[in-house]
């Protein structure tokens, strides 16, 4: 915040718009929306630029008409209160926005559920049946000699994975940054960024991602020192892929890379177990690591909070009193779909992008989500980062970023709005 | 303005040398007071006579926030289902009975009358983490220590052969931007080294790569503890956790302090011979020997007891090699920010098994060994040796030398004939009981206003309906008050406080971030600036906690 007294502009702003939380960015608060103009990528300087307004003139709706705050949060509490399992779901939240759905969620007796639960609770599977051996970005920076993506490219999701944590100029231990060996596992993925500063092709095992399950078989065979009768598995003979257990072997560190949403989904927890047997037989003799990125939209502020507090993952039900958790059941795709619940509310104030379900009767969102169709009740909220400082848990789970307060606006916080209904509940009960 | 009054109860308070003496107890605002000024009205007056009176229980060393523990949540649902906490008017519902969810933590906490509780492995780069979550502990206050000794910066600096005052200014800048009370060191270089493939660290190994040694990090940094005056003493996890014939890298990490105060955490797991047929024997007589002779050395137990729970360390070079052991089969092992890492080991104690029954046993001869309850402190190291909730069992344990034999009686009949523990007549009185979990805990961490009675002190205070099964007695206090307010009855959280959050702020020279500030912009994951917790942000992320900060006497 070096610049703040002088300019308009303040440095080392951490970034919510993706799970790498990139904290380098300097942002000009002058203008009518809030720029981007150092550090960044394309993603955050939209994020900041559409969501970073004052939101002059946005309030709260019922059927489509203009209510007051009070009257909005009263009849969001009606509606939970009467509802036998209300579902929150969208969840893009920081820290403070999850705890206070959480409290809400527990007195209303319902679950809660993450955008991306259905990706996440199969990655969860994999720590309930077997666990993980893994690293964090830093560890990456300064210790990755050969860096193998599996199913991924991370830059469609995360662009300044490579120039924050790859490519650096120095790293603390050898090799040097711009020797590390780049290696990507499946076809049809952005490899141009694998490329090193001084012109080395990454390379690539071009196959269609959907086979992932017999790749990683065949790696965690030849590391076995099983026989592959394969001559070519998945048309790549065979050779490179006994050259890419040898290079893993000869490895001082490696890292195997996945993003669980870049999975099939039925093939989440299939993945990352090969890629933990992987990781397994190589820490026998030698080092190498798994890093799981992920983390967009707050997935890991609610997970995070709500296993801390419950000791449950998401997917819980509190309906009966005590939290039950059961991850099939309790999706919120399937409630709605099975007619298990009536009342569905969507949470969210770091994305505007992403519609709610249909079925939504509640939405607390940024008025900037442009609404496919009008809900029963709409609480517009700010956004943590841009206009309330936060917390934000980064992808790989390594470092929690503090969010920074940046544009004032008159609207509340979604912790606010929960806190608020969680109050008007009690009035209700008591 | 409130004014309690607890009247007649039996006083047991060894910070101000009370003992079981009857006197009545007046509390102002939530503080304790000598007497009633004139126009004071008791606003609420509780009859305790015949009632045992102590302060709040103080656990010095429970994972109760932080990563791995919250990766130990999501790994064993199977941990949580049987123990339910139901929600009520006025609490949430929880679960989970070795890795708990904060809520149900706090809850139980209090209902025990425990009413602080420190978290003892913080990685720096983690301390929001940990925060947010002792934020969400409810009632206890809470508090941790920041781990330092496999950090990077740390060993670079020790190759460089940094000036003491440099480091020291290091340590000091650790503690104010993790908000933390103390410093933990973990397997002292070894989390580092397993980075660098090394699978085991003896106290004069020198580290692959910086070529520094536990020795080296072990004499700096509790210099610095010391010369900083932070009140708690260097807090250690030795070298070779739980492996056989490690009582002499414990007795090698005592002397490494060279005379300046040094805690030593979870000692149990550090007080092994190699002796005897299976290669696995007591160390617990020489390790009691050296507590007694060096009076700067204090430690903790780490008491194991039989059942289900789950080890969850920073130490993950000893938590990989473990992992073989691991019930269910799963574990979970990490490197973190070149700073630590941490390892998660669901773990079953067997009292038919051999090791298991001596690890038992080990632990109740160093309690028992030790001759100065102010320097022996009552941990299970939750979750690794058991859950905190069974401290009841362990001071009836304790107290009680009939029950201990009986229990010795059923435990794997190698194990018993290998120790000592039947021959040990010892059995505590309430007086030290008291001690070591209240006034000894206070005193080692310089919490100057917890822990005792006497005027001035936050009135933390626990009643006890007394019991000649001290398990039942101490498993449900009558009355639990938190800063003067009544928070258990019968066992039972009646109303949900905050608690506070204790750290240390030492002088230093503010100059150091010139060092650190280009260490963070060019290696790490994040700037500086945004790596230092604010006062005003720990009160966010606490969720509203309350920054109560302790004196530090600059020793240099
Ligand atoms: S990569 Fe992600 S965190 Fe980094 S600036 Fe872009 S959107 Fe923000
Ligand atoms: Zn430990
Ligand atoms: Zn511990």
């Amino acid at each position: 915040m070096t610049n703040e007294a002088t300019s308009s502009v303040v440095a080392e702003v951490a970034c919510p718009f993706c799970g790498l939380a990139c904290d380098d960015l300097s942002v000009d608060t002058g203008g009518d929306a809030l720029a981007v103009v150092a550090g960044g990528c394309p993603k955050a300087q939209a994020g900041f630029a559409r969501m970073g307004v004052a939101h002059a003139g946005a309030g709260a709706r019922i059927a489509g008409k203009a209510v007051s705050f009070e009257e909005a949060y009263a009849e969001v509490a009606r509606r939970v209160k009467t509802s036998a399992l209300p579902v929150f779901s969208g969840m893009a939240l920081d820290v403070n926005g999850m705890r206070g759905v959480m409290d809400l969620a527990d007195a209303a007796g319902g679950v809660v559920d993450h955008l991306y639960s259905e990706i996440g609770w199969r990655s969860t599977r994999v720590v309930q049946d077997i666990g993980y051996v893994t690293t964090t970005l830093a560890e990456v920076k300064n210790r990755a000699d050969l860096i193998v993506l599996v199913g991924t490219d991370v830059v469609t999701k995360s662009s300044r994975f490579f120039e924050r944590y790859v490519w650096n100029d120095e790293a603390m231990f050898e090799p040097a940054p711009s020797a590390r060996r780049i290696v990507y596992l499946g076809g049809d993925l952005n490899t141009a960024p694998g490329r090193s500063p001084d012109g080395r092709e990454p390379e690539v095992f071009d196959f269609d991602c959907s086979r992932m399950p017999e790749a990683l078989s065949t790696l965690n065979a030849l590391l076995a020192k099983q026989p592959v009768r394969d001559a070519a598995p998945l048309g790549i003979e065979i050779a490179r892929w006994q050259a890419l257990a040898d290079a893993l072997r000869a490895a001082k560190y490696s890292v195997l890379v996945w993003m669980a949403g870049d999975f099939q989904p039925s093939q989440v927890d299939l993945n990352i177990n090969a890629i933990m047997a992987v990781v397994r037989t190589l820490n026998v003799s030698t080092r190498c690591n798994g890093l799981g990125l992920g983390g967009a939209d707050g997935e890991l502020n609610a997970s995070m909070v709500h296993a801390w507090q419950t000791g449950y993952p998401m997917r819980t039900s509190f309906a009966s009193g005590i939290p039950l958790y059961d991850p099939v059941h309790n999706g919120s795709a399937r409630l709605i779909a099975e007619g298990e619940t009536d009342t569905v509310v969507w949470v969210s104030a770091l994305n505007d992008t992403k519609q709610p379900p249909a079925e939504a009767c509640v939405v607390i969102a940024p008025p900037t989500l442009k609404l496919e169709r009008e809900p029963e009740v709409f609480i517009p909220v700010s956004t943590p980062g841009v206009h309330h400082v936060g917390h934000f848990f980064r992808g790989d789970k390594g470092a929690t970023l503090p969010l920074r307060a940046l544009r004032a606006t008159g609207l509340p916080s979604a912790a606010t709005v929960a806190a608020a209904i969680t109050a008007k509940l009690k009035e209700v009960s008591a | 303005m409130s004014v309690i009054k607890l009247t007649g109860g039996r006083v047991i308070d060894p910070a101000n040398g009370v003992d079981d003496q009857v006197r009545d107890i007046y509390v102002k605002d939530g503080r304790i007071v000598a007497s009633l000024a004139d126009g004071d009205k008791v606003s609420a007056e509780y009859n305790v006579s015949g009632r045992i009176v102590m302060s709040g229980a103080i656990d010095m060393h429970t994972h109760i926030g932080g990563g791995k523990v919250n990766i130990a949540r999501e790994m064993l649902p199977e941990d949580h289902r049987d123990d339910p906490v139901a929600r009520t008017e006025i609490t949430r519902s929880s679960c989970g009975y070795c890795a708990p969810g904060t809520l149900a933590a706090g809850y139980r906490y209090a209902e025990m009358g425990y009413t602080s509780c420190f978290e003892p492995a913080i990685i720096p780069m983690n301390a929001r983490q940990a925060h947010m979550e002792m934020g969400d502990t409810p009632i206890v206050d809470t508090g941790g220590y920041a781990m330092l000794g496999s950090d990077d910066f740390l060993l670079r600096m020790l190759v460089a052969k940094e000036d003491q005052q440099t480091i020291n200014d290091y340590v000091a800048w650790i503690l104010h931007s993790t908000q933390t009370l103390g410093i933990k060191v973990v397997n002292p270089g070894g989390i580092s080294a397993f980075k660098f493939n090394q699978r085991k660290l003896d106290v004069d190994e020198q580290n692959a790569y910086y070529g520094v040694t536990p020795r080296q990090i072990l004499r700096t940094l509790s210099r610095a503890v010391h010369e900083l005056g932070v009140p708690h003493p260097l807090h250690v996890h030795a070298s070779n956790l739980g492996v056989a014939g490690n009582v002499d890298s414990t007795l090698a990490t005592m002397d490494a302090a060279e005379g300046l105060p040094i805690h030593l955490t979870h000692i149990q797991f550090h007080s092994y011979g190699s002796e005897g047929d299976r290669k696995f024997s007591s160390g617990a007589a020489r390790i009691a020997e050296a507590i007694n002779r060096h009076k700067n050395v204090t430690a903790d137990v780490g008491q194991v007891l039989f059942g289900q729970t789950v080890t969850a360390s920073g130490d993950n070079m000893s938590q990989y090699r473990n992992s073989g052991l691991a019930s269910p089969k799963k574990s979970a092992v990490m490197d973190i920010e070149m700073e630590a890492g941490c390892g998660v080991v669901p773990f079953k104690y067997k009292d038919q098994n051999f090791v298991n029954a001596l690890q038992w046993a080990i632990g109740l001869e160093i309690f028992l060994m030790v001759d100065d309850p102010w320097r022996i402190f009552l941990t299970t190291d939750h979750p690794n040796g058991a859950p905190f909730t069974t401290y009841p069992h362990l001071i009836k344990l304790l107290t009680d030398r009939s029950f201990r034999n009986s229990m010795l009686d059923t435990i794997n009949a190698d194990a018993k004939a290998m120790s000592n523990l039947a021959s040990l007549e010892r059995e505590y009185s309430l007086y030290e009981i008291a001690i070591m979990t209240r006034a000894a805990p206070a005193r080692i961490l310089g919490l100057t206003d917890r822990g005792h009675l006497a005027p001035g002190a936050a009135a933390d205070i626990v009643v006890y309906k007394e019991d000649a099964d001290r398990e039942r007695m101490f498993e449900k206090p009558e009355l639990v008050f938190k800063d003067g307010e009544l928070v258990v009855r019968d066992g039972k959280v009646v109303k949900v406080v905050r608690g506070n959050t204790h750290v240390v702020k030492p002088e230093f020279d503010r100059g150091i971030e010139k060092k650190i500030e280009p260490y963070f912009r060019q290696y790490h994951s994040v700037r500086m600036n945004n790596f230092k917790i604010s006062d005003d942000e720990l009160c966010e992320c606490g969720g509203g906690s309350k920054l109560i900060p302790h004196a530090c006497r600059k020793r240099s």
